[in-house]
């Protein structure tokens, strides 16, 4: 049966509290499907982001997250290149706001499993943090970044039979029960994104894409273990069935790494090593002192 | 021309943290055609092939609207629109331009030729918003603060497309309404519409209403004659206000002359660049 998810227009109370300040602290313009579909679980997601938000606004939660992005860059490396870029030629504005929708997705994916990992440890119990006492713990910046592009998608069911076949396609290939945000994203520029899911999708069932899938799942869990604050969810706050809740954070536990993957190939396609291995939104320390602000 | 060939034309010019896509084609004399709203810089795509054969034709989308920047965190005010056409001519190395400037496009320009006179070479106006002219009940809903969470995106079309078709004189097809609100059918776009209907303010043309005998380029003043969204006798105040201006009316259009009758719109705007 397909996730039920609440879309962030939906969302109110608590729920669009907590929406907000999962955009403010992981610096992200949208909220992605992970989130919309937790959301969808009985009251599981305010309480899987109460417990989680000391750590997503570390200093260590940001370079872990560069350093899942960096391993995973490496593994396109390892893959081979799509060379989707130049048989899918675009205007240049176009192509300015593909880098920036790409950048988007590139810089939040890595954040996205590494939460997902900690769910799924914490739901089977596993320790998870060194157990810092907040002194000394160095927090980042919070804030949409200035030049982030917005989280603009076409609709999950779009009118375009094409484009409504080509989700289908994707949704088959990876065994995703919802179409993922990154996907409705590049859709915005379909000739794009029908030339890039060709390239893709014969990669995806290769051995080394298999095994560079795995490897950042476990790199994934090995991040999250040295996180700074001790993670735990009380499981007594969490109305939805712990089943269903630890079946769906492992369902994208399972499939995130496609997607990080998918969306550094098509970085790579596009930009020098030297670029894709960089955040695309370093984040400052976070500070009390006035700053000059870029609108 | 479908609207994604004209996005596939768009150049971008990144200003501070913001940018702004437009097309830019032809040779010569610079002419900026500003569009109104809640359409895009598509809506000039009609006139661009005849425009361009004689000058350098600029259609920006200004912020907020069609490909440019929709981010969810700027001034989407006149004044502020004005400041970012200016950076943008800046950064294009164009010093001066003529204008044709359309609905909140014309408010624009008409803040651009009394508080930036030396950006201003001629001002062509087609039913600019001006004095209190503005801004039209059709929007208000749409500019409530819940307005996000009342509407879905396709609601919002809904509506659009009901206000556009009110706005011609000719009968516009399904088609052509998509291509002009295709920029606004995601949630983001429609966000970004209603921020920008926000921002409409009728102080930003009122304040300007003491500085119009001031202006000093050459004014044209377009009006299609059946223009119930913007009525003719706007367009006789600015000729009785604005020293070099002349009133002319189109026959069989509304507010979207340039879409009722291109042909003799372009036609005036040449005339007007030539004289």
């Amino acid at each position: 049966m397909k996730p039920k998810q609440i879309p962030e227009r939906a969302a109110e109370g608590e729920l669009e509290n907590v929406y907000h300040d999962i955009k403010q602290t992981l610096r992200v313009s949208g909220i992605n499907l992970i989130f919309r579909i937790w959301a969808g679980q009985k009251n599981f997601l305010p309480e899987l982001w109460r417990s989680f938000r000391p750590n997503a606004e570390t200093r260590a939660f940001e370079e872990m997250a560069d350093r899942l992005r960096a391993d995973s860059v490496r593994a396109a490396a390892a893959v081979g290149r799509l060379q989707a870029a130049e048989s899918a030629p675009l205007g240049d504005s176009q192509a300015f706001q593909l880098d920036a929708a790409l950048d988007l997705y590139h810089y939040i994916n890595p954040k996205l499993l590494l939460m997902a990992s900690a769910a799924v440890m914490a739901l089977e119990g596993q320790a998870i943090g060194r157990g810092a006492d907040g002194a000394g713990v160095e927090r980042i910046e919070r804030g949409i970044p200035a030049r982030m592009y917005p989280m603009e998608m076409v609709s999950e069911k779009p009118d375009d039979k094409a484009l409504r076949d080509l989700f289908e396609d994707i949704k088959q290939t990876l065994s995703l029960q919802s179409i993922n945000s990154d996907y409705r994203t590049l859709a915005l520029w379909p000739t794009y994104l029908f030339v890039l899911w060709s390239r893709l999708a014969p990669f995806v069932k290769r051995p080394e894409y298999e095994r560079a899938t795995r490897v950042l799942r476990e790199a994934s869990r090995e991040y999250v273990r040295a996180l700074p604050f001790t993670f735990q969810m009380q499981s007594s706050r969490i109305e939805e069935s712990l089943d269903n809740v630890f079946e769906t954070s492992r369902n994208f536990e399972r499939l995130l790494p496609a997607l990080i993957l998918n969306i550094s190939l098509a970085q790579a396609d596009r930009h020098s090593l030297e670029r894709c291995l960089a955040s695309p939104f370093p984040a400052a320390s976070r500070s009390l002192e006035p700053v000059e602000v870029l609108v | 021309m479908n609207f994604r060939a004209f996005q596939a034309m768009q150049r971008v010019a990144v200003i501070g943290a913001r940018f702004i896509s437009y097309v830019d084609q032809g040779a010569g004399e610079p002419l900026i055609l500003l569009h109104g709203m809640p359409v895009w810089g598509y809506v000039w795509s009609g006139l661009l092939p005849r425009l361009s054969g004689e000058c350098r034709v600029l259609v920006p989308d200004l912020p907020g609207y069609g490909y440019s920047d929709k981010s969810d965190r700027f001034d989407r005010s006149l004044a502020s629109q004005a400041a970012m056409i200016r950076s943008w001519m800046s950064q294009l190395g164009i010093e001066r331009a003529s204008f044709v400037g359309h609905g909140i496009g014309g408010g624009v320009a008409l803040r651009l030729a009394t508080l930036s006179p030396r950006f201003v070479k001629r001002l062509c106006l087609l039913s600019p918003v001006c004095y209190d002219s503005w801004p039209q009940e059709t929007f208000w809903e749409l500019g409530r603060g819940d307005a996000n969470k009342r509407y879905s995106s396709s609601d919002v079309m809904v509506l659009l497309k009901q206000q556009l078709r009110e706005a011609f004189a000719c009968s516009p097809g399904d088609e052509m309404l998509e291509n002009l609100l295709a920029p606004y059918g995601t949630g983001v776009g429609k966000l970004s519409l209603i921020r920008n209907i926000s921002a409409l303010d009728t102080n930003m043309t009122t304040e300007i209403t003491a500085l119009l005998p001031r202006i000093t380029a050459p004014t044209l003043i377009i009006w299609g004659e059946d223009d119930q969204r913007q009525d003719v006798k706007y367009g006789e105040r600015l000729a009785m206000d604005i020293p070099r201006a002349r009133l002319t009316r189109v026959k069989n259009a509304r507010h979207y002359a340039m879409l009722d009758s291109g042909a003799k719109v372009a036609e005036h705007v040449l005339e007007f660049m030539k004289g």
